[in-house]
């Protein structure tokens, strides 16, 4: 048959390599290379106490903030918990507001003229900067945390969003206004999935800025969290109590993106061999 | 008797920055069912506008379409589209894609997935079901684009430079893949082509477009035997005759 040439024809090799590319290379020795400058760090910090550069008080040694994790461990784990339980809760109210709304805006031109100013002022007041109001309106507690959050983790996923779904192909919605789709079908199956990998970045972004809000608002308006343990920590001059919550902070921070990652290259795996790889 | 696709004096205006253009004028066309009409002109003819309008993606600005009796508004659930760059959804795969038309059509999941199992099986991509488009080839891809349009049972195709695309020998196959298919479905096929060849090849009727503004500079029966051998005297002699009527359009061109 003539068309027997064209089935082996079929890019050869792609397939194979999307699902190496899932697999293996996370595990690849190569990946501990990201532990280098972390070593150096470590030996940096390690010879600066042993020089006794600052004096013990201002700067722990490594072992005493290991210690600080067995001793405290009690306290990290329960601060910890409370910081990363209000991101969560603060940066899933903004995903469920943020999402809908961006594909909204990106689809339709009035929606996107009536919000474009409002959202462009909004986002450029850093979340930090309206502490004081929020502690007016919702006193100290978890309350004014959530919501600011949830005010920094909307504009990144709010933008982004709306970034994707203008990236959107025109081909493939005329396809789908050709084959008589419903505008829900196209907002599903077409609009949703051709923004999500710009979804994801807006998540990434937001669960960064809704971490680094978590802290900063905990040293100011909640008991609880890893940013009330450095503050307090500071105040009962337990300097390796600080760099252990600075530490966690960081790993959590680490862990968080690296979720998020791998959550994207399991709901964008189409776009594995689409997009440039480095080299 | 009257066409399965009649467009009675269609005509089009942009209207654009620097005033309005023409892109079409008193278009009248009749394709009877199961007819393979090519729509054959140098870009910028209109045929590819005219190919929307009888899709119901653009709006004529005189004139009407209709479709199986119907005076055209929006796209029809008579006809499918085969679109020039296959129009694929890159996150679905070959399964998901093919199955897509049926989905808007509001076709039931069981129903839905037998009939994508038989048109991957007519179409010969049922090795490639659960790939993702960027993983095929530029021929694979455009006929998983055929598939997809062929599983609602159109009335009519329509394709808009469907081949244009891909290399000679792919294309080559792909003709006669389609032909392969119409003979078997004996659908109403419009396919928008600027390929003489590519039209002689394929068409019970050639209807030329010639450009400033789009409009049909003549009609011609194909009635060679198929299947059609491009090297038969027949055959080159009706690509030259065809030849002789697109080139006149080059003449008044401005160049560049």
């Amino acid at each position: 048959m003539a068309t027997s040439a064209l089935e082996s024809v079929a890019v050869p090799g792609i397939a194979a390599k999307r699902r190496q590319s899932v697999g293996a290379s996370r595990f690849a020795p190569k990946r501990l290379l990201g532990l280098l400058p972390l070593v150096v760090v470590l030996v940096a910090w390690q010879i600066a106490t042993l020089a006794e550069i600052y004096p013990p008080v201002l700067l722990p040694s490594p072992e005493r903030v290991a210690m600080a994790f067995v001793v405290d461990y009690q306290d990290i784990l329960f601060n910890a918990f409370a910081s990363v339980t209000r991101v969560i809760i603060g940066v899933s109210i903004a995903f469920c507001v943020a999402v809908p709304a961006g594909l909204m805006i990106g689809r339709y031109r009035t929606l996107d003229m009536l919000s474009d100013w409002t959202i462009q002022i909004f986002r450029s007041v850093p979340p930090i900067s309206l502490i004081p109001m929020a502690l007016l309106f919702f006193g100290i507690g978890d309350k004014p945390a959530i919501v600011l959050i949830f005010l920094a983790a909307l504009w990144p996923l709010l933008i982004n969003t709306i970034f994707g779904v203008r990236g959107i192909e025109r081909t493939l919605i005329t396809v789908a206004k050709a084959a008589r789709a419903s505008e829900w079908l196209i907002f599903r199956d077409i609009i949703l999935p051709a923004a999500m990998p710009a979804v994801f970045t807006g998540l990434r972004l937001g669960i960064g800025g809704g971490w680094l809000t978590v802290v900063t608002a905990e040293m100011i308006a909640v008991k609880s969290g890893l940013g009330y343990m450095i503050l307090n920590a500071q105040l009962t001059f337990r300097s390796e109590l600080i760099v252990a919550g600075i530490v966690i902070i960081g790993a959590i921070g680490l862990l968080a993106d690296q979720g998020i990652r791998s959550l994207r290259a399991h709901v964008c795996r189409w776009q594995d061999g689409l997009t440039a790889a480095a080299e | 008797m009257t066409g399965f696709i009649e467009c009675r004096n269609v005509g089009k205006t942009y209207e654009s920055a620097s005033g309005a253009v023409e892109a079409l004028r008193g278009i009248n066309l009749d394709c009877a069912p199961g007819e393979f009409v090519c729509l054959l002109g140098l870009s910028g003819c209109g045929k590819s506008t005219l190919l929307q309008i009888i899709a119901g993606l653009e709006t004529a600005s005189d004139g009407a379409v209709v479709i199986g009796g119907h005076e055209l508004d929006g796209p029809s659930p008579l006809t499918s589209v085969v679109f020039q760059d296959h129009g694929l959804f890159p996150w679905m795969t070959v399964r998901k894609n093919v199955a897509f038309n049926m989905k808007a059509a509001g076709v039931k999941p069981v129903e839905r997935a037998a009939r994508t199992d038989e048109l991957l099986e007519m179409t010969r991509l049922t090795a490639v079901a659960d790939r993702y488009p960027h993983e095929l080839s530029g021929g694979m891809r455009q006929r998983v684009g055929i598939a997809r349009a062929l599983t609602t049972r159109p009335k009519a195709l329509l394709m808009d430079e469907p081949f244009g695309a891909l290399d000679a020998q792919t294309r080559g196959h792909l003709q006669e893949e389609l032909l392969r298919i119409w003979e078997t479905q004996r659908t109403t096929v419009l396919f928008v082509t600027h390929g003489i060849d590519e039209a002689v090849f394929l068409a019970d009727r050639i209807v030329v477009f010639s450009p400033r503004p789009g409009r049909i500079s003549a009609v011609v029966e194909v009635d060679l035997p198929r299947p059609r051998d491009p090297e038969s005297p027949g055959f080159m002699a009706l690509s030259r005759s065809l030849r002789h009527k697109l080139v006149p359009d080059l003449q008044g061109a401005p160049l560049g």
